[in-house]
């Protein structure tokens, strides 16, 4: 496969990507900080302070990384397939107009239902009358961005490969297939498929919430049906955005390591259509305190949530350790990125697969548990996998090389902030301490503790992330400067 | 040890040795043993990590899977049934089923020890959450309140005592001060 350079309206709309998500990451990192500061009783916001914080440090974490990986795969399929990019600045300006609506719900509306929005607490309104469809639109204009974007890159990709190529079927029956599908153009069409599906299901969501709200109350949902439908949009949505972080993975951390690209083998293709099976399967497991809920959709939550782990583990960071292990290595800020973002994945991984046992959910189900093993594979998985891309992709636009040596003391800061900060929420989650208490009653006294703690290591992350922010954007801009 | 620092300390355990593998891997990419100082056999290394993986993974499920809450308790009637319906923000209690149209607050519960109970749970609102704390503040079981359904939770106290129960889903500016309790005796 011939690796073909990014046109420069690419790499332009590409930076303007990366500028604006780093940006948004470094306020919403502020906002949860406050939010631990307020918990950690050193600060005191108004309890509707919080809870709009809280609301939009969620929705803009969630879409922001979305779109980091969208941004990460439309870059780099450029190298395999023919790309649009009017698709991808028509995303761009629609994401911003969304991002734009929704804070405006939040912060100037005060609409605080929550990223996940449960209905039919949206509908209760507590806040201006008119934040709650100004939010729902702006979630209906990320939606309809990121939805032609998606099927706009599933459509190229098709235009090379066939179905059976897209996933890879081709190695299940045989060895040396004429057709080799790329490992990147395997995980990419299995991310796109999931967010695809998972952005129907927001549209089907969003049109009954909007029957119910403009029908006077002659109208009204089913609340399991609507905590169905949202789940599997915002669980779904959530991880597939990982595994687009880690199909920028596949694609470049041979490269940049100096080692042979990652080939697709029959193990590879198998765990991929396996991964897309469990990954739409496994959001089963928000409901498992509805006991209403079939008792068999429960197992099927356990099983998938249990299972996905298998591909993750024994594929994905299994390649990476033979990669790397024993191996002369060229490190780089970018494959250090990719590699700790490994660490970090498999970490959030167990602790998720403790929470996906339905009989630890029991007494772990909406405790810090929860926002403990989610910003473990987060902020320490995809974030790293998706600025590796932003560090490799801002180099490439300076045509500078890198070195390791200056970026010791962000790592230092990365490792120590990161894991600090999610190690608190791990530990208030044991102690059975409330996920979204704006404060703590006095019997979590050791949960108000541990929030200033998860603060200050939050603040130490924040630094390092601000370091490589100056150093991406400082190349970024760059590129509107050429010709 | 209780379950919830023995949870704690396996996942501890689970994410430094995790932490340890990565750093040692990341030094032997710094000492590589020669142009091709890799893993031998990487193929069957990767077979008998997926069958050890896969190994354990049942084992967990075949183990953890009846202690689902959905099967407790199951076999035998309660002694007791406790109604309870939430509402921003308060939870309402009583032995009787409650009139959604004419609730009250509701009445004092007290509940026998070592005998199982039922509640049964729903919302006159939004989603509430109806998680029941020990005298430790330990969480020690819970369940959703939805509208338009019942949860029923069955349950058994081993210690007398004031239980105190907090809304654990997130229903709007009064969420973290939602709170009852209930004594076993």
């Amino acid at each position: 496969m011939t690796v073909t350079m990014a046109s420069l309206s690419l790499k332009k709309v590409s930076s303007a990507w990366i500028i604006t998500i780093l940006t948004l990451f470094l306020a919403a990192i502020i906002m949860g900080i406050l939010m631990r500061l307020n918990q950690g009783n050193d600060i005191k916001l108004s309890t509707n302070g919080f809870y709009t914080t809280m609301t939009t440090h969620g929705l803009t974490m969630i879409g922001i990384w979305t779109v980091a990986g969208l941004v990460g795969i439309h870059y780099l399929m450029s190298r395999y397939v023919k790309v649009s990019t009017r698709v991808n600045v028509f995303a761009l300006v629609l994401t911003i107009i969304g991002v734009i609506m929704i804070w405006i719900s939040t912060f100037f509306g005060n609409f605080h239902a929550g990223w996940t929005f449960l209905y039919p607490l949206p509908l209760y309104t507590a806040w201006a009358k008119w934040a709650t469809p100004l939010f729902l639109f702006g979630l209906a204009v990320l939606g309809v961005a990121w939805f032609v974007w998606s099927v706009k890159m599933m459509t190229e990709i098709l235009k090379r490969y066939s179905i059976k190529q897209i996933f890879a079927w081709q190695h299940l029956s045989k060895k040396e297939p004429e057709v080799s599908t790329p490992p990147f153009i395997l995980i990419a069409t299995v991310s796109l498929v999931g967010i695809i599906l998972c952005l129907i299901t927001e549209f089907i969501l969003l049109v009954l919430f909007f029957a119910e709200y403009y029908s006077n109350g002659s109208f009204k949902n089913d609340p399991l049906l609507m905590k169905n439908l949202t789940y599997f949009f915002g669980h779904t949505l959530a991880n597939e955005a990982l595994y687009l972080g880690v199909a920028l993975l596949y694609e470049l951390l041979p490269e940049v390591s100096g080692r042979p690209k990652f080939k697709t083998t029959w193990y590879i293709a198998l765990a991929w259509n396996c991964t897309m099976v469990f990954v739409l399967t496994a959001f089963f497991h928000h409901l498992y305190m509805d006991f209403v809920q079939p008792v068999g959709f429960q197992m099927v939550g356990q099983l998938a949530s249990y299972f996905a782990s298998i591909p993750a583990a024994a594929v994905s960071a299994l390649s990476v350790i033979f990669l790397v292990y024993g191996n002369k290595i060229k490190w780089s800020l970018t494959n250090i990125l990719f590699f700790i973002g490994v660490i970090g994945w498999m970490i959030g991984g167990i602790g998720a697969v403790i929470d996906a046992t339905i009989s630890n959910n029991m007494v772990l189900h909406n405790t810090l548990w929860v926002p403990a093993h989610f910003h473990t594979y987060n902020a320490m998985g995809n974030v790293l996998f998706c600025l590796a891309f932003f560090w490799w992709v801002a180099n490439e636009f300076a045509g500078s090389q890198e070195t390791t040596k200056k970026n010791t003391a962000t790592i230092a800061m990365l490792l120590i902030g990161g894991f600090g900060f999610v190690l608190m929420f791990y530990l208030g989650g044991a102690d059975s301490v409330p996920r979204r208490f704006s404060t703590y009653p006095s019997e979590f006294s050791a949960g108000i503790s541990y929030a200033t703690t998860a603060a200050v290591f939050a603040t130490v992350y924040f630094v390092a992330m601000a370091m490589i922010f100056i150093e991406i954007v400082r190349k970024c801009i760059r590129v509107f400067y050429s010709s | 040890m209780n379950d919830y620092k023995f949870m704690l300390l396996i996942f501890l355990d689970a994410a430094i040795l995790i932490g340890l593998l990565g750093y040692y891997i990341y030094f032997s990419s710094l000492n590589p043993k020669g142009e091709d100082g890799g893993i031998k056999k990487p193929l069957k290394k990767r077979f008998f990590f997926f069958i050890m993986l896969t190994a354990v993974l049942l084992i967990l499920l075949t183990i953890t899977i009846p202690k689902s809450p959905y099967f407790l308790f199951t076999d035998k009637s309660p002694s007791k049934v406790v109604f309870v319906d939430t509402r921003q923000f308060n939870f309402i209690m009583s032995y009787q089923a409650i009139d959604p149209k004419n609730n009250s607050s509701g009445e004092a519960i007290e509940l026998p020890v070592d005998k199982p109970v039922e509640f049964r749970v729903t919302s006159l609102d939004v989603n509430h959450g109806f998680g029941i704390y020990d005298q430790h503040s330990h969480l020690i079981t819970q369940t959703q309140a939805m509208p338009g359904y019942v949860n029923r939770l069955r349950w058994k106290f081993t210690e007398p005592g004031t239980y105190k129960v907090l809304c654990l889903e997130y229903c709007g500016l009064g969420h973290p001060a939602m709170s009852s309790s209930f004594i076993v005796k």
